[in-house]
């Protein structure tokens, strides 16, 4: 593989484009220098025929700082003639023009530019001078920077007389900044065109390299760069390394903020796995008739739209709400600590309920039975048996939806009221006081649980599962409940999904009510009304779910056929970098976007790109879980023996992959659409005037109290994740064949 | 369809994985060194873990020697991808594509090599039909039984005529009848088309009954190279002896070698052998290796090896003799037992053996 002959191609190949990278800067930046010279020079000359006549110190006064309106940053400098001396005086001007002058004065250089000036010749010193701008400070510039100096006569109204000078200083900030920018492109061409030849020549397999080189571009790009600027930026005050932004982080302010958001996670998740728990003895353990119906009834909030959980809790409770005002005259309210917990716990708890029925589902009830013929009772067989054995699925339930109470962001949004966490926090300071740095601080201090969290539910409670698969279908079900304690279980079970479905049917009665709270009466007019200034919103917030998801949905794939079945150096880097998003909160990536993206080189703020990228990066994780587990169901001797009759990696992947894994690639791209359909935390930071989003525009109409106009908004967007479900089961129902093939062989 | 066919060459090739953890290499080729001629049927044959398949993923491409070249014809293969080699390779669990029909699978080589549909059509139906299996075209391959799909993986690999084909224990999964039929089919078809064949397995018979030659492994060791008769008859090592068949073996001292004679001591007694392994030498303790139907019974004194009849275990065509010998238990095979004299159990005999029977090898048990 390293034969010479390839690592001289390889050499050869790389000094041929590394000196061409380099030919290529140099000439553009030169050329982009005498450029920039030659306008400046136009400019200044302009900007001195603007002169006020004769010879007022005040009016120079006035008119000197103009010169920033023609060349940004530029400082002027006011000499008249002093007929005594037979020379120009410094009059009037910027101290650091004049500090410039003062100690540079009566250099060959000047003397010849004051001369050339004197002859009516405006002139451009050839060499650069050090300027301490600190010494009259501007948005522009505030620090010692390189500067041009210009000096241009002012001539008299006769015409032929020069009656005063004007010296300029032009920081070179503009053509530094093309500079490294220019710079910047040329190494990652340099980069990436080392890259692509190093797998031509150096690999066995090319196509699976550019595979491999495509995806870590695209993660380095859009999930370590954008993280590493967040990091960076957070230390930085006004380009210097400080510790100042997180001193304000961790002050109390912000620690209060911090504890909100963990007594809030604590006791959404302690509250959420106690009703999952519930939820799924009565599904799994017990004889319950209606098994199918309320595991779907259950699972139903967790694709439900952000806000709309929220926004039917305040349109129940709230100031005016329909139970607390209308109906019970309450004076308490809503909105704080309880009124999160609950709507969160309403949104979560199917988490929990998920990850405890899947343990519970593959406890075999012979193991009941023995310590049952043990002589134990029905009791001490649950709390010594059944209980023990289910600890793995209660614990990963709790972290998991302390997890997602800690990045919640769209609920606190709405409900916090007084009470403080950390997601919303951040925000405000990024949309409030445009504290970018702070922000990301923020979330970073969020971060930190999050993680703690996730990756123990990951690595420790995940492996300690004390249940294995045998395979062996275990027929015959014991039961531990009686009767009575069964039926307690289907009441508060029934409640609770009673409970949900009013606050559903509450969003769909918002939609008809005039003014709720106020105004009961019914009418239609919401509907024309949201509809027509939410038609954008609806129609921009499908085109980009529905464009990111394609791609989502084949670069997991893609990423999974290469991680399961190939080998190449930074695998375990490259799994981890996609995992990320899924650990992190939204806010988090939101917030790195833009302080990443809004800049050269890669300016994407505000165009519909950065929302459709946003939706992948954050939809990957699920879509390579999915693929990985789909892959490693399949023999590889399917693609082995694809390969081996002549298909290429690509062919492999479009012919026998794709279609294999189809089940799980079709259910992670209906899961992107939905996830995309109704993000929030990230998103809010994206949108920009010309790519609205939906979920942004509930939120908008609640804060507003438009509540009719939210709810009709809010029914629409479940009305279409709810479509996409059910296509998504259609698609799949038919692809039970397939499935059924790959298992048994 | 005609083609020449091609060798196969291994050169030097060693293969080293990482274990589990990742830390200690795990050699599972050691320096294989061998060529299989054109046209060639030759079998990897080895315990579970001796590197065979190993070897042949090497030559089909899905793995990449750590040291050393592989040549397909006089082509340098070693960093070729599978689909870039004129190989195919049939698999123990087929690796039909479930998502095709038979006809879809056999066909898709063939689309990949962008032939015209009508000669697609044509071509599938007549491989199709070669491996006997001509109606069943529109079918999934789950639908078809073991065998069945054996052969659509068989007529996968056959059509788009590769210069070798590789097979990686094709019939473990099929059961004892169609096994022996397929092998018979695989020969045939490998013999007419004249192709360069590979075939990986631990079944000793199956070995024996298809190959040109055989290539015994253990722990990445090659162990011995040679045709069916001459591994089973002539082994250089204990394993080789005792995995190709079945053997005893008795511990002698060579005494003396003189011409094609050598003299040993076999329990007390002068023994004359005919044969012997190259790594022995007089003064040697070594064992003295001998097929069960290579012994013959004899009355107490008049053989070599005195021992009783343990138990007679009658098989129609011969008759297994297990003797109770001062070297431990000792199988006599007696074909056609009603021609010849047979020891009631308990009786007290003797095992004799003529020269060019048995075989000297080293005692290592390796």
């Amino acid at each position: 593989m390293f034969t010479k002959k390839r690592i001289l191609q390889f050499c050869l190949a790389a000094v041929v484009f590394l000196l061409a990278d380099f030919w290529i800067y140099q000439t553009l930046s030169a050329n982009f220098q005498s450029y920039a010279e030659q306008r400046n020079f136009n400019e200044i000359e302009l900007f001195a025929r603007t002169a006020p006549e004769g010879q007022d110190v005040q009016d120079y006064e006035q008119w000197l700082p103009t010169v920033k309106s023609i060349i940004p940053g530029a400082r002027a400098l006011y000499f008249s003639y002093d007929e005594s001396v037979f020379n120009f005086v410094p009059a009037t001007g910027s101290p650091t023009a004049m500090a410039l002058w003062n100690s540079n004065r009566g250099s060959a250089e000047f003397n010849k530019a004051m001369e050339s000036v004197y002859y009516l010749e405006p002139m451009k010193l050839s060499r650069m001078f050090q300027a301490d701008y600190s010494k009259d400070p501007d948005e522009n510039s505030a620090e010692i920077l390189g500067s041009q100096v210009f000096f241009v006569p002012v001539i008299d109204e006769t015409g032929y007389q020069a009656s005063g000078a004007i010296m300029i200083l032009v920081p070179d900030v503009s053509v530094t900044g093309f500079q490294s920018l220019l710079r910047t492109l040329l190494i990652a061409a340099a980069v990436f065109f080392l890259a692509v030849i190093t797998v031509i020549l150096f690999t066995r397999d090319p196509m699976t390299g550019f595979m491999v080189l495509a995806l870590f571009v695209i993660v380095l790009v859009f999930i370590a760069y954008p993280l590493f600027e967040a990091v960076r930026l957070s230390f930085l005050k006004n380009g210097k390394f400080t510790l100042e932004i997180w001193k304000e982080c961790l002050s109390p302010t912000y620690i209060v903020a911090l504890w909100g958001s963990l007594k809030l996670g604590v006791l959404t998740a302690t509250f959420s796995t106690l009703l999952g728990f519930i939820f799924a003895f009565l599904i799994e353990r017990t004889s319950f008739r209606q098994k199918k119906l309320m595991t779907t009834l259950a699972t139903m909030p967790v694709i439900s739209p952000p806000f709309s959980l929220s926004l039917s809790i305040i349109l129940l409770f709230g100031n005016n709400g329909l139970i607390s005002k209308q109906l019970l005259h309450l004076n308490t309210s809503i909105y704080g600590l309880g009124g999160l917990t609950l709507v969160e716990v309403i949104g979560m708890f199917p988490i929990a309920f998920l990850s405890i029925s899947g343990v519970l589902r593959q406890i075999d009830s012979t193991v009941e039975d023995a310590s049952l013929d043990l002589s134990a009772t029905k009791w001490q067989t649950f709390r010594t048996i059944t209980l023990p054995l289910a600890v793995p699925g209660i614990l990963s339930g709790w972290l998991l939806v302390f997890t997602n109470s800690l990045a919640d962001f769209a609920n606190p949004l709405l409900l916090s009221g007084d009470y403080r966490v950390l997601s919303t926090e951040a925000y405000m300071l990024v949309t409030g006081r445009s504290n970018l740095g702070a922000g990301s601080a923020l979330s970073f201090l969020l971060l930190m649980p999050t993680l703690t969290a996730f990756l123990v539910q990951r690595f420790w409670v995940a492996r300690k599962s004390y249940v294995t698969v045998t395979g062996k279908p275990s027929t015959v079900l014991t039961e531990l409940t009686s009767t009575p304690v069964r039926r307690v279980l289907e009441v508060i079970s029934w409640a609770v999904l009673g409970f949900i479905l009013a606050l559903y049917l509450t969003i769909f009665a918002g939609c008809f009510v005039k003014n709720w709270g106020i105004d009961y009466t019914f009418t239609m007019a919401n509907w024309g009304e949201a509809l027509s200034r939410g038609w954008t919103s609806i129609r921009d917030t499908v085109t980009l779910a529905a464009i990111a998801t394609p791609i989502a949905g084949l670069l997991a794939m893609m990423a999974a056929m290469l991680i399961v079945r190939k080998k190449f150096p930074g695998k375990r880097l490259l799994e981890m970098l996609i995992m990320t998003p899924y650990a992190i909160p939204g806010t988090l990536i939101g917030i790195s976007y833009i302080l990443a993206f809004n800049k050269p080189p890669i300016l994407l703020v505000g165009t519909g790109a950065i929302i459709v990228i946003n939706y992948v990066i954050r939809e990957l994780p699920v879509g390579l879980e999915n693929g990985i587990t789909a892959l490693h169901q399949i023999d590889p001797s399917i693609e082995e023996a694809a390969a081996d009759l002549g298909a290429d990696v690509p062919t492999v992947f479009r012919t026998i992959v794709l279609p294999l894994v189809r089940p799980a690639f079709l259910s992670s791209m209906s899961y992107t659409f939905v996830r995309s359909m109704t993000a929030v935390s990230a998103i809010i930071f994206l949108i920009s005037a010309r790519w609205n989003h939906l979920t942004v525009l509930i939120f908008n109409f609640s804060e507003n109290l438009r509540f009719g106009l939210a709810s009709v908004l809010s029914f629409v967007l479940i009305v279409i994740v709810l479509g996409v479900f059910a296509l998504m089961q259609v698609l799949v129902k038919d692809d039970k064949l397939t499935q059924k093939t790959i298992s048994a062989r | 369809m005609e083609k020449k066919s091609v060798s196969v060459t291994l050169e030097h090739v060693t293969k080293r994985f990482k274990d589990v953890k990742g830390k200690a290499d795990v050699v599972a080729v050691n320096d294989s060194n061998f060529i299989i001629e054109p046209g060639e049927l030759v079998t990897l044959l080895g315990p579970s873990g001796c590197g065979k398949t190993t070897t042949l993923r090497m030559i089909a491409g899905f793995e990449l020697p750590t040291e050393g070249k592989i040549f397909i014809g006089n082509e340098d293969v070693t960093m070729l991808p599978p689909n870039k080699r004129d190989t195919a390779t049939m698999f123990q669990s087929y690796g039909l594509f479930p998502h095709m029909t038979v006809f879809d699978n056999v066909a898709y080589g063939l689309k990949l090599r962008k032939v015209p549909s009508e000669e697609i059509k044509v071509r599938v139906n007549e491989t199709l039909s070669l491996v006997g299996l001509a109606d069943y075209g529109d079918r999934a391959p789950s639908k078809l039984s073991g065998g069945q799909q054996q052969r659509v993986a068989l007529a996968r690999s056959l059509i788009v005529t590769p210069s070798v084909l590789l097979l990686d224990e094709p019939l473990s999964n099929l059961d004892a009848l169609l096994r022996e039929q397929m092998r018979v089919e695989i020969r045939k078809i490998q013999r007419d088309l004249g192709i360069t064949a590979v075939y990986v397995t631990h079944d000793r018979v199956e070995a024996m009954s298809l190959s040109d030659r055989v290539v015994v492994m253990k722990d990445g060791y090659i162990r011995q190279i040679g045709a069916p008769s001459e591994i089973y008859e002539s082994p250089n090592s204990r394993f080789v002896a005792g995995f190709v068949g079945k053997a005893a073996f008795f511990p002698v001292t060579i005494m003396g070698h003189d011409g094609p004679h050598w003299t040993c001591d076999l329990g007390g007694r002068a023994v004359v052998v005919a044969h012997a392994a190259d790594d022995v030498s007089v003064g040697d303790d070594a064992v003295l290796m001998a097929r069960p139907e290579s012994l013959r019974l004899a009355a107490p004194g008049e053989g070599h090896i005195d021992g009783r009849v343990r138990m007679n275990v009658y098989l129609g065509n011969s008759l297994e003799s297990f003797i109770q010998t001062p070297f431990g238990e000792v199988l006599v095979q007696i074909d056609d037992p009603h021609a010849k004299r047979v020891y009631p159990e308990g009786a007290e005999v003797s095992i004799d053996f003529s020269p060019d029977r048995v075989r000297i090898l080293n005692k290592d048990e390796e």
